[in-house]
C-alpha cells in the first residue's frame, strides 16, 4: 500500500517504514492476517496476547490524539480490526466459528427467529434430533431439581453439561487438527457445544443469565 | 460478519477527539461530593490546592444577586437556600424528569416544571426565576477548578480529561462533556474512573498483575477489574451503579434520624428539614467511621433542638440494605473477566465512602483479602486523569496505554419490543460490529431506528439512546431490502450509528444523541448566554488570582510573626495583625481590587519587619549555619 503521507510504498506495516505514519487497515485481512499469524485452530494464546498488547501500544487512538485527522482516523479504524481480530481469536467457540464462516459456513447465533421484523439471513444448521431431546431432557431434569430446592442435583447437572462442553470443543480442537478437516462435523458439534452453553447459562447460581453475557 | 463494513462509516469520530495543541493539558474529576484537579508536573501527577485544599465541595448556590457561588463557601449556605443549593449534581446529569432518582423523596430540591417532550431536570432556584440544567450546575463547577488550574500553571489550558464512572451510559456521558463545553475546556477524553484510579496506582507502585478497583463514591459505585502488565492497563470488566453510594447512606440514615424524631420519613417535604437532617446525616456517618458512637443535634424548627446518640451499629444497620446492592455487580464483574477471587493480586479501593468499617468489612468478605489502603481514595483519581490528560497531550511516556471497555451493550429494538443486542458490554473500546436486517412488510418503504443500551431483554427495561429513520427505500416485497447496520464505539466510549440500504446504496448515519441529553441547540445557547457573562468571568478569575495571592503572603507573615516576633518594634506587631485582619475581611468579599489595596497595605505594614528578618538571616548566613539546625542535626 502507498503510504498516504509520504506516498513512498508502505508495504503492510502498521507504520510506514519511510515516514512512521500510522496506516489504514488492509479490509481484506482475516483476523489471523491481522496478527500475522497463519490460518490454523491451535493458537499459543500467550504469543496471541502479546502480540495483541504490542499492536495496541502502537496503534491505540490515545496516541494519535493530537495527530492529523488522517492519522487519527487510521489508528481508529486499525484498532477496531486489532480488537475484533482479537476477540475472534482468543476464544476458542468465536476462533472455531470463525474458521467455519471462512469455509462458508455459518454457525453464529442465528439473532432472527424470535423478532418479525429483522429477520437475520444467517443459515442455520440443521438439528440433530438425538441432540435435541438431550437437551430438552436436561432442561426438565434441571427445572424440576430447582422446583425441589434440590441444589446438589443442579450442580450434578450443571457439571455433567459443563463435561460435555468441554468434550465437544475438544473434538473440534481435534477435527481442526486433522489433516483434512470435516467441516460438517465440525459445525454439529459447535451447535451441540451452543446448547450445552445455554443451559451452563441457565444453570447458573445467580439467575443472571438473561442478562446477555457476552460470548 | 463482514467486517470491512466497519471502515465504511462516514468520518468515524473525527469531532469526538479533538486535536490539541502541546502543553497545559490538567485531569479533572468532577465528583458527587468533591471535585480535584491535577496535572503532571516533572513527570509526576499532583493534585492542585486553593487556598486550604485540593477538594472542592461539589456544591453550587445560586444566590439572589445572581452571583453564583461554588465549593465550601456553597456548602456553608445550603441550610439558609436549600432549594438555591445544588450538591450531587452528578446524580441527575444525563437523566430525565420522569427517572425516578430524579423526582426521589427527600430531596431540598424544586424542580421547574417541564414542557412537553423536555428530556433534562432542570432545578428551580432564585425562588423560580431560573431554571438550570444539571449540565449548567456541573460547568459552574469546572469553571472554578479551571480557573484554579489556570492560576497554578500562569496560562489559558490546552485541555482536559473529565472522570466518569464506568458506569455512566451514554447519556451520562454526553452530558459530562457537553459540561466541560459549557465551561471553556477541550475535553480530550472521558475516563472511567476506576480505570484513573489503576493507572495512578499501577504507575506510582510499578505494580503488575490482576486487580480489581472497588470505587464506591458520593453518587456512585464502580467495580473495574484491570490487567496491569508492562505498561499495558487493561479493563478485563466492569460493572457497577450509577445511583449507589455515600448520599444512599446519608438518606438512610437521615430518614432514620427522622423516624426517631418523631417526624415523617419525607420531612414533610420542609426543605430547610431536609438539608438539615441530610447534613447531620453526613456528619454523623464520617465521625462514625472513626467513633463507635456520636451525638446529634438537629433542629426540628428553629429553636426545637432534637437531641439523639447514634451508634456505629445502628448505622450500619441502616447503610446494610443499601451496602448489599454491591454484592451482585462485583461477583457479574468477577463472572466476565473469568476470574476468582483469588486468583487477583489486590483490591484497590477508590473513594470516600470506602473509608467506612462495613465498607470495607464488605470488600475483604467478598474477595477473601484485606484490601490495599496505601493510597489516597480521594485523590488518587483525578490524579490519574491527569496522568491520561499528559498521555494524550503527547508530553509523556510512549510505553503506557489504557484499553477500556464498553459498560453496557448497546443494540437496537426489534419487532416485539425486544432488544437485539449489536456490542456486549466488556467489549474493548474502540470496537465496531455491523448486521444486516430485512423489512418484514411488503413495500416497506423506511426502517425505524431505536438505539438502546442496556443488559435486559425487553426495550422497555432498556435505556433509550436515539432514535433515527433511513427513508426512501423503493417498494419491495417484505425481506427484500437489506440493511446493513453498523455501530462504532470510539476511545471515549461513545457511540455512532449509520446504517445503509444495500439494494439502493441509501444511507443515513449519526452520531447518538441521548434521548436524555441536551440538544445541540441547548448547549449552543448555553455557550453563547456563557460568552454574555464573560466580563463576570474575567473578573472571578481575577479575584481568584488575588485570592490565592493574599493566601500565600498571610502565611508567609505568619510564619514571620511566629519565628521572629523578637525582631517587631514598639506597636508593629499590632499594625501588622490589623493589616491581615483587613486583608482575611477584603479576601472574604468579591472585589479584586480590595484584595490587592489590602495586600499592598499589609506590604507596606511588614516592609520594615520583613527588613530586618532579611538582615538577620543574612548575618546568620555568614556566621555559618543557624543554631536550629545544628540542634536538630545534635537531636537526632
Amino acid at each position: 500500500m502507498i503510504c498516504w503521507s509520504c506516498e513512498k510504498d508502505a508495504g503492510v506495516s502498521m507504520l510506514c517504514p519511510g515516514c512512521g505514519a500510522v496506516q489504514p487497515p488492509d479490509r481484506s485481512a482475516d483476523s489471523f492476517h491481522v496478527f500475522g499469524l497463519p490460518r490454523k485452530f491451535d493458537l499459543d494464546l500467550a504469543d496471541l496476547e502479546r502480540r495483541y498488547k504490542e499492536m495496541t501500544k502502537i496503534l491505540h487512538p490515545d496516541r494519535f490524539a493530537r495527530a492529523d485527522p488522517r492519522a487519527r482516523r487510521a489508528s481508529l479504524e486499525r484498532s477496531v480490526q486489532l480488537n475484533l481480530a482479537w476477540r475472534t481469536l482468543s476464544q476458542p467457540v468465536a476462533r472455531a466459528e470463525y474458521m467455519l464462516s471462512l469455509a462458508g459456513v455459518e454457525v453464529g447465533e442465528p439473532a432472527g427467529g424470535r423478532q418479525a421484523g429483522g429477520a437475520d439471513n444467517r443459515a442455520t444448521q440443521p438439528m440433530d434430533t438425538a441432540l435435541l431431546v438431550e437437551v430438552m431432557e436436561l432442561r426438565e431434569a434441571l427445572a424440576e431439581a430447582r422446583a425441589r430446592g434440590d441444589s446438589a442435583k443442579v450442580a450434578t447437572l450443571f457439571a455433567r453439561v459443563q463435561t460435555n462442553h468441554d468434550r465437544e470443543m475438544a473434538e473440534v480442537a481435534a477435527a481442526f487438527a486433522a489433516g483434512q478437516p470435516d467441516i460438517a462435523a465440525i459445525a454439529a458439534r459447535l451447535v451441540a457445544a451452543r446448547y450445552y452453553r445455554r443451559f451452563l447459562e441457565e444453570a447458573e447460581p445467580r439467575g443472571e443469565s438473561e442478562e446477555g453475557l457476552a460470548k | 460478519m463482514p467486517a470491512e463494513a466497519l471502515f465504511d462509516i462516514s468520518e468515524p469520530g473525527e469531532s469526538q477527539t479533538k486535536q490539541v495543541s502541546k502543553g497545559r493539558a490538567v485531569g479533572i474529576d468532577l465528583g458527587t461530593t468533591n471535585s480535584l484537579v491535577a496535572v503532571v508536573q516533572a513527570g509526576q501527577p499532583i493534585c492542585l490546592r486553593d487556598q486550604h485544599c485540593s477538594l472542592l465541595p461539589s456544591v453550587v448556590h445560586y444566590a439572589a444577586d445572581g452571583s453564583v457561588v461554588v465549593g465550601q463557601a456553597a456548602r456553608d449556605l445550603a441550610a439558609q437556600a436549600p432549594q438555591d443549593t445544588i450538591a450531587s449534581v452528578k446524580r441527575f446529569m444525563g437523566r430525565g424528569p420522569g427517572d425516578a432518582e430524579a423526582t426521589r423523596r427527600l430531596t431540598p430540591y424544586e424542580f421547574a416544571p417541564g414542557g412537553d417532550g423536555d428530556a433534562v431536570v432542570r432545578f428551580s432556584v432564585r425562588g423560580g426565576q431560573r431554571a438550570v440544567t444539571p449540565v449548567e450546575v456541573s460547568a459552574e463547577i469546572l469553571r472554578v477548578l479551571k480557573a484554579r488550574a489556570e492560576a497554578a500553571l500562569g496560562g489559558a489550558l490546552d485541555g482536559a480529561v473529565i472522570t466518569v464512572p464506568a458506569y455512566f451510559d451514554d447519556g451520562q456521558r454526553q452530558a459530562t462533556r457537553d459540561a466541560g463545553r459549557l465551561a471553556g475546556l477541550e475535553v480530550m477524553r472521558l475516563l472511567n474512573e476506576p480505570t484513573a484510579a489503576a493507572l495512578a496506582y499501577g504507575l506510582d507502585k510499578q505494580a503488575e498483575g490482576t486487580f480489581a478497583v472497588f470505587d464506591l463514591g458520593g453518587g456512585t459505585f464502580d467495580i473495574s477489574i484491570l490487567k496491569l502488565e508492562g505498561g499495558v492497563f487493561e479493563v478485563k470488566s466492569t460493572g457497577g451503579d450509577s445511583a449507589l453510594g455515600g448520599d444512599d447512606f446519608d438518606r438512610a440514615l437521615a430518614a432514620h434520624l427522622l423516624r426517631q424524631m418523631g417526624l415523617p420519613e419525607d420531612a414533610a417535604g420542609d426543605r430547610y428539614l431536609t438539608r438539615r437532617v441530610l447534613d447531620a446525616a453526613r456528619d454523623a456517618k464520617e465521625e462514625l467511621t472513626k467513633l463507635s458512637a456520636t451525638e446529634v443535634a438537629i433542629a426540628r424548627r428553629p429553636g426545637d433542638i432534637w437531641r439523639g446518640v447514634l451508634t456505629r451499629e445502628e448505622l450500619e444497620a441502616v447503610v446494610k440494605p443499601v451496602l448489599d446492592r454491591c454484592e451482585p455487580p462485583v461477583r457479574r464483574a468477577l463472572r466476565d473477566a473469568g476470574l476468582e477471587p483469588k486468583q487477583l493480586s489486590g483490591v484497590i479501593l477508590v473513594g470516600g465512602a470506602t473509608r467506612m468499617p462495613i465498607v470495607r468489612r464488605l470488600v475483604a468478605s467478598i474477595f477473601g483479602r484485606e484490601p490495599l489502603a496505601d493510597i489516597d481514595p480521594d485523590e488518587v483519581v483525578a490524579l490519574g486523569a491527569a496522568v491520561q490528560a499528559d498521555l494524550l497531550a503527547g508530553n509523556a511516556r510512549k510505553d503506557v496505554v489504557l484499553m477500556d471497555v464498553v459498560p453496557l451493550s448497546l443494540g437496537l429494538e426489534m419487532m416485539g419490543g425486544v432488544t437485539e443486542k449489536l456490542i456486549h458490554r466488556n467489549t474493548t473500546v474502540p470496537c465496531g460490529a455491523v448486521q444486516t436486517f430485512t423489512t418484514y412488510a411488503d413495500n416497506q418503504t423506511g426502517f425505524d431506528l431505536h438505539v438502546l443500551q442496556g443488559e435486559r431483554e425487553l426495550v422497555a427495561d432498556c435505556r433509550s439512546l436515539a432514535r433515527f429513520k433511513l427513508t426512501g427505500i423503493p417498494p419491495m416485497p417484505a425481506g427484500m431490502a437489506r440493511l446493513q447496520v453498523t455501530f462504532l464505539v470510539d476511545a471515549d466510549g461513545l457511540l455512532s450509528v449509520s446504517a445503509r440500504e444495500e439494494t439502493t446504496g441509501k444511507e443515513s448515519s449519526i452520531r447518538v444523541k441521548p434521548s436524555y441529553g441536551l440538544t445541540d441547540d441547548e448547549v449552543e445557547r448555553m455557550i453563547r448566554d456563557s460568552f454574555a457573562h464573560a466580563a463576570q468571568d474575567v473578573s472571578e478569575r481575577l479575584l481568584l488570582v488575588e485570592r490565592v495571592e493574599a493566601d500565600r503572603i498571610l502565611q508567609a507573615t505568619r510564619a514571620a510573626l511566629a519565628a521572629s516576633a523578637d525582631l517587631l518594634v514598639e506597636g508593629e506587631g499590632a499594625a501588622i495583625t490589623t493589616a491581615m485582619g483587613a486583608l482575611e475581611a477584603s479576601q472574604a468579599g468579591r472585589d479584586h481590587l480590595a484584595i490587592r489595596a489590602a495586600i499592598q497595605s499589609l506590604d507596606a505594614a511588614s516592609k520594615d519587619f520583613a527588613t530586618r528578618r532579611m538582615n538577620q538571616a543574612l548575618q546568620q548566613g555568614l556566621r555559618g549555619r543557624d543554631i536550629g539546625a545544628v540542634e536538630s542535626k545534635v537531636g537526632k
